[in-house]
């Protein structure tokens, strides 16, 4: 086995096992952990791929802000160990677990179609992606998709404001009872 | 022997397949779990799938539009769990609890 292909598989493998415990894990504590371990190691994913910058963006946005916010709001709460962490119901649970199953062979079609879609030869044959992606990636956003980046820019703001409103009203986290 | 050659040439299809899987999980935990916040969590697990399988089709490809996107997604998601958590805290201060069936009558 080659070194490419046993780095991607043991990342894989930790990234649909982490992934699965956060599905499974009943406190919500590990479900956030396992998730933070998910993110790391797609971001390594990425790193193998090429995506330097985008790695570097996940570990940071992900796996830093966006978990230590989830942590955080976990530990607002003072969640006790759930009883009922999963739906009542066998029968609902089976259409949801078929429904899924449904789904899953939707998506492997699917991907079937784009392979066979990627295996056009004017496609493989395009410009392979430069080695300093990173540059590329910064001319490419700054150029023709700078109005993209622009909403992006008008998007956070909103969702500043927004975020604050609603966690200001009533008291914001020291509501009285 | 074939099944050496999927062992050792990753391609594509490789990225695409765990992509599908790790997308798959997410949903399952959308669909079976109860916790609000697990719920959220699944979803960012959902987006990271599909920002795996843009890389890959940028990668393979050899076109970068692929990793613009991702960035996008990563903005958007961002942004979604900043709103999640703050309508989850309001909703919490309100029924002291995160578990999903409270949330079945959304009056004022």
């Amino acid at each position: 086995m080659t070194a490419d292909a046993f780095i991607f598989w043991f990342l894989s493998l930790v990234a649909v096992m982490s992934g699965l415990s956060v599905v499974m894990m009943a406190n919500p504590i590990y479900s956030a952990l396992s998730l933070a371990m998910t993110m790391v190691s797609l971001a390594a994913l990425f790193a193998t791929m090429g995506a330097y910058f985008i790695a570097g963006v996940q570990v940071i946005v992900y796996a830093g802000a966006v978990m230590v916010l989830f942590v955080i709001v976990l530990m607002l709460f003072d969640l006790r160990e759930e009883t009922k962490a999963f739906t009542r119901g066998q029968i609902s649970g089976a259409i949801k677990l078929a429904m899924v199953g449904f789904l899953a062979g939707l998506v492997v079609f699917v991907l079937t179609q784009g392979v066979k879609l990627m295996a056009a030869p004017d496609v493989v044959d395009a410009a392979k992606l430069p080695e300093d992606s990173s540059k590329a990636l910064g001319l490419i956003l700054f150029n023709r998709h700078v109005f993209g980046f622009e909403a992006l820019g008008v998007l956070l703001l909103v969702v500043a404001v927004g975020t604050v409103a609603l966690a200001r009203s009533k008291g914001g986290t020291h509501a009285k009872q | 022997m074939p099944s050496s050659e999927i062992v050792n040439q990753i391609g594509l299809s490789h990225y695409l397949v765990l992509s599908a899987v790790l997308f798959m999980m997410g949903f399952l935990g959308v669909l079976l779990r109860r916790n609000v916040l697990v719920m959220m969590m699944c979803i960012e697990l959902m987006l990271n799938a599909v920002n795996l399988a843009f890389i890959a089709f940028s990668k393979f490809s050899g076109r970068i539009d692929g990793q613009i996107m991702v960035f996008f997604v990563m903005t958007i998601a961002a942004a979604e769990a900043a709103v999640g958590l703050a309508i989850i805290v309001s909703i919490f201060k309100r029924f002291r609890e995160v578990n999903i069936r409270f949330f079945e009558h959304l009056k004022g």
